[in-house]
């Protein structure tokens, strides 16, 4: 595999998982808990696009925001089932809900489509692009520069609009933002409608380049996990580093040796890093969520 | 003694649940009479879940601590119990052993790392520990066989008698689950039990009365693997061949599942929660392809429904058919002796004592001596470091600089359960209590004599640590029926009391208090008052936080005002209060004056 090859495809794969892990991040901030479910809702999203280019001929950039729109709805019916009646219990019982919905949304998708990999439909139609003599991949490219219109969207929402200061304020202290009249449960069915569209979109744009089976979820959602936790809980820009690193330390070592010992370095490497590094590589500046 | 035996036996048996009595004998009829071998074996591999989930139990219900390395233990067991078996020909009294300690070793070798992880970086460090367990397994072909595994592990055999099927085997099975759950049951039971609960749901209580809670998490850790590497060992001898399958994340969701749908603490939770979810497959075999989802749908509607499982439900179920279980009677001891047995003798010396927080001095080179029978006072204004002194006293912060010695013991920076050992006792500026026990417990848990003596049976033990609670708690005028109810339901002032009764429970030389009086009438001020000022007369040394200058001025034989972490005056209640300087700390320099430092 080329150099170029190698870094397109580790941006794409960072940038996927990025996306997964952005979703992760907002539900953390908002909630307290743990998202076991968020990389099987991805590959939900991956399955809702191949049905969706099953039916309409469209291209994936069409295809794309209704499946976005699609899963933030469903991540609001996930909330009123997996999050809300149980907001009063401790987190830990939250983060199990979180994981018998992967175990229903696994299932789920592999009752419907079968356990063998699908192809999902390209972002953009066409080869390889020519850039001043360099061949390079269109739907990396495409992925990538999806993703970034995507993260800087959130970015700009959540920085720059009342309802992203809405959506801060209540993770950041729900008590003090309900004294101030915002309606923090309806803030927190906005939190993971958001989280789940991103999922949605990151199960897309991987469901092309990386083929998509039901069973991907959970290790979809073991690298958000590592990628958060090197990244400092909480924090949106140590995420996406973070989705960065494990995506490249992933697909180098993958090429350098076998995909089964790049996994089992990659967790090594997170004991290490956990082990050295309590609070993640990159830290922690957000307070305790237990 | 075999009457005390039967006693205990008899207690034991009027507290287990007639729906559990109920359902055994169902199962046993079940197992022998209707059970074919198919259905036997079914049953025995639920008995393996059974005690993965025991032992899982300990870690998650007991430690507290979302582990997801269970899996691995068990895969490290039953790849222990393949090589040794297939390589070495080793019998079924070797293999389990081994398995049970190689698992135990393992978990011994990643705790010093792990556990000091919170939350959800201990889940994840579990986790990584779980992954990198199976893809070792799949990479390290000449020593696994790779992604193949090992194939032909001989049966059980004892004493020459080979055990494949059939009730042999489900005897053998069930036999251990027994043990282990007899074993596991016997850990949590008595003393031990109320410390256990207690480091998990408040840490920095239980470290105020000197338990260990981190020594807790390590043993419950390593034990609970030995429990799944056993389940691992007995696995692979049931199945004859091990594959990296049994390292992968489904086993661990289901000894999860089997652990919240069953109950997270209780023995019996483990057992059914495994006999549920390993028959459940086999009951929805006819929904084909959705099979597995039923089991996602139930884990989600168990939780939405039953979050303490069902055992919980069933504990329910039992007080609505059968109501008026009784609770134990309180045994209130007369009113006799003295509440402190701390010799007069106690001397604590604090020199130079430093703390900084980031850029702020929140104590600086604070030095005074405590001496047996004394009060002293710490006044202040708010942020001047009196709280921070008694942190760096009962070892809850770490000082940056100076001493602190107790009795010619330098105990600067140990940790806060080894200081509340050598007989510091605390009471919280907010009452931290276990919220769930009741006033009694959250007093015996501190009786450390019971803790620790394994003389005789923990069920004694407890009633013994409990009726000297109640006569702590009799002393600070708590009722008999407010000790039977959950310290959640008591009000601020009894909150407070309870509090206290648990640092003396503890018998602490020297007794730290921070704001005792707040929130509290004029009644319960003046009863603390004299509560106080018995322990000092009966030799006990106290250190008071308190804004009150009248609760502190008939109380205290010294105050030391703080202002900014510095002392800025000590001496007499009267002499402190005339100070100027404490005038200005408090009140801002007079006007007309110069501004004092």
């Amino acid at each position: 595999m080329s150099a170029i090859q190698l870094t397109a495809n580790g941006l794409a794969l960072g940038a996927s998982y990025a996306l997964v892990a952005l979703g992760f991040v907002l539900i953390v901030n908002a909630t307290g808990a743990v998202n076991f479910a968020q990389g099987d809702l991805a590959v939900a999203g991956g399955f809702l696009t191949v049905a969706l280019a099953g039916v309409v001929n469209l291209p994936g950039v069409v295809l794309l925001p209704i499946a976005m729109v699609a899963m933030a709805g469903f991540g609001v019916a996930f909330a009123y089932l997996a999050y809300f009646p149980l907001r009063h219990q401790p987190p830990a019982t939250v983060f199990i809900s979180t994981i018998a919905f992967g175990i229903v949304l696994e299932n789920g998708a592999n009752g419907l489509f079968g356990a063998a990999p699908r192809l999902g439909p390209p972002l953009l139609p066409g080869g390889p692009v020519e850039l001043s003599g360099l061949i390079l991949p269109r739907q990396s490219l495409a992925i990538v520069a999806v993703t970034c219109v995507l993260i800087a969207g959130l970015q700009f929402v959540l920085m720059h609009t009342q309802f992203g200061r809405r959506l801060r304020a209540t993770a950041q202290d729900a008590e003090m933002a309900r004294a101030v009249g915002i309606p923090v449960g309806a803030m927190i069915a906005w939190t993971f409608a958001l989280a789940i569209g991103l999922a949605g979109a990151a199960g897309m744009l991987l469901s092309n380049q990386f083929f998509i089976a039901p069973g991907d979820g959970t290790n979809l959602m073991l690298k958000a996990y590592i990628a958060v936790t090197i990244g400092g809980w909480g924090r949106i820009w140590g995420a996406v580093a973070g989705a960065l690193i494990v995506a490249f330390f992933e697909t180098i070592l993958a090429v350098l040796l076998s995909q089964s010992a790049a996994e089992m370095f990659l967790y090594l490497a997170v004991l290490v890093v956990l082990g050295l590094r309590p609070r993640g590589l990159l830290g922690e500046t957000i307070g305790r969520r237990a | 003694m075999p009457t005390a035996w039967r006693k205990n036996a008899a207690r034991a048996a009027a507290g287990l649940n007639p729906l559990y009595a109920a359902g055994t004998v169902f199962l046993v009829v079940y197992a022998l009479v209707f059970a074919d071998s198919y259905d036997q074996r079914i049953l025995a591999i639920a008995g393996i879940y059974a005690l993965l989930v025991i032992g899982y139990q300990l870690v998650f219900g007991h430690a507290g601590a979302i582990s997801l390395a269970q899996a691995a233990f068990f895969g490290l067991g039953a790849y222990v119990t393949a090589l040794l078996a297939t390589r070495l020909g080793l019998p079924f009294l070797v293999t389990f052993p081994a398995s049970l300690a190689a698992a135990a070793a393992l978990a011994a070798l990643v705790a010093l790392p792990v556990l000091r992880l919170e939350s959800h970086y201990f889940a994840l460090a579990t986790l990584a520990i779980g992954q990198a367990a199976l893809a070792a397994a799949v990479n390290w072909e000449s020593l696994t066989g790779g992604g193949g595994g090992l194939g032909g592990v001989p049966p059980v055999s004892l004493f020459g008698f080979a055990i494949t099927r059939g009730v042999w085997l489900l005897a053998l099975i069930w036999g251990l689950v027994a043990v282990g759950g007899a074993v596991a049951w016997l850990l949590i039971r008595g003393p031990r039990g109320l410390a256990i609960r207690a480091a998990r749901e408040a840490p920095m209580a239980a470290g105020a009365v000197g338990i260990d809670a981190g020594r807790m998490r390590f043993t419950l850790f390593v034990l609970g693997a030995a429990y799944g590497g056993g389940a691992g060992a007995l696995h692979a001898h049931l199945l004859g061949v091990v594959s990296p399958e049994v390292l992968r994340l489904p086993v661990m969701v289901s000894c999860l599942a089997m652990t919240i749908i069953g109950g997270r603490t209780r023995v019996a939770g483990a057992i059914i929660g495994a006999l549920l979810l390993v028959h459940l497959p086999e009951w929805f075999r006819f929904a084909e392809r959705f099979g597995p989802l039923v089991y996602g749908l139930a884990l989600l509607a168990t939780i939405i429904a039953a979050p303490d499982g069902l055992t919980g439900a069933a504990a329910r179920l039992r007080q609505f058919l059968w109501p008026g279980a009784p609770p134990p009677p309180p045994e209130i001891p007369p009113r006799a002796g003295s509440l402190s047995h701390a010799p007069a003798s106690t001397e604590l010396k604090v020199s130079d004592l430093s703390k900084r927080f980031g850029g702020v001095a929140a104590v600086r080179d604070v030095s005074f001596t405590l001496r047996g029978g004394e009060i002293l006072g710490l006044i202040g204004p708010n942020g001047s470091g009196k709280t921070t002194i008694l942190n760096l006293i009962t070892g809850i912060e770490r000082p940056d600089g100076g001493r602190i010695v107790l009795n010619g013991e330098d105990i600067a920076g140990w940790n806060p359960h080894r200081i509340a050992r050598r007989g510091i006792g605390r009471a919280f500026q907010t009452p931290m209590l276990v919220e769930s026990m009741t006033a009694l417990d959250n007093v015996a848990l501190a009786n450390q004599t019971a803790l620790n003596a394994r003389a005789y049976y923990p069920g004694r033990r407890l009633a013994d640590a409990r009726a000297e609670a109640a006569s702590f708690l009799d002393r600070l005028e708590i009722g008999s029926s407010a000790m039977h109810r959950r310290v959640a339901e008591l009000p601020h002032g009894a909150r407070r009391r309870v509090e206290i009764a648990r640092a003396l429970a503890a018998h602490p030389r020297i007794l730290v208090l921070d704001e005792p009086a707040a929130g509290l009438d004029e009644n319960e001020r003046e009863a603390l008052r004299s509560t106080l000022r018995d322990l000092a007369a009966q030799g006990m040394a106290l250190i008071v936080i308190e804004h009150d200058f009248h609760f502190l001025s008939g109380l205290a034989s010294r105050l030391i005002c703080l202002d900014a972490g510095q002392v800025i005056a000590q001496g007499t209640a009267d002499a402190v209060r005339r100070n100027r300087l404490v005038v200005a700390a408090f009140f801002g320099p007079t006007p007309g004056e110069d501004g004092a430092p």
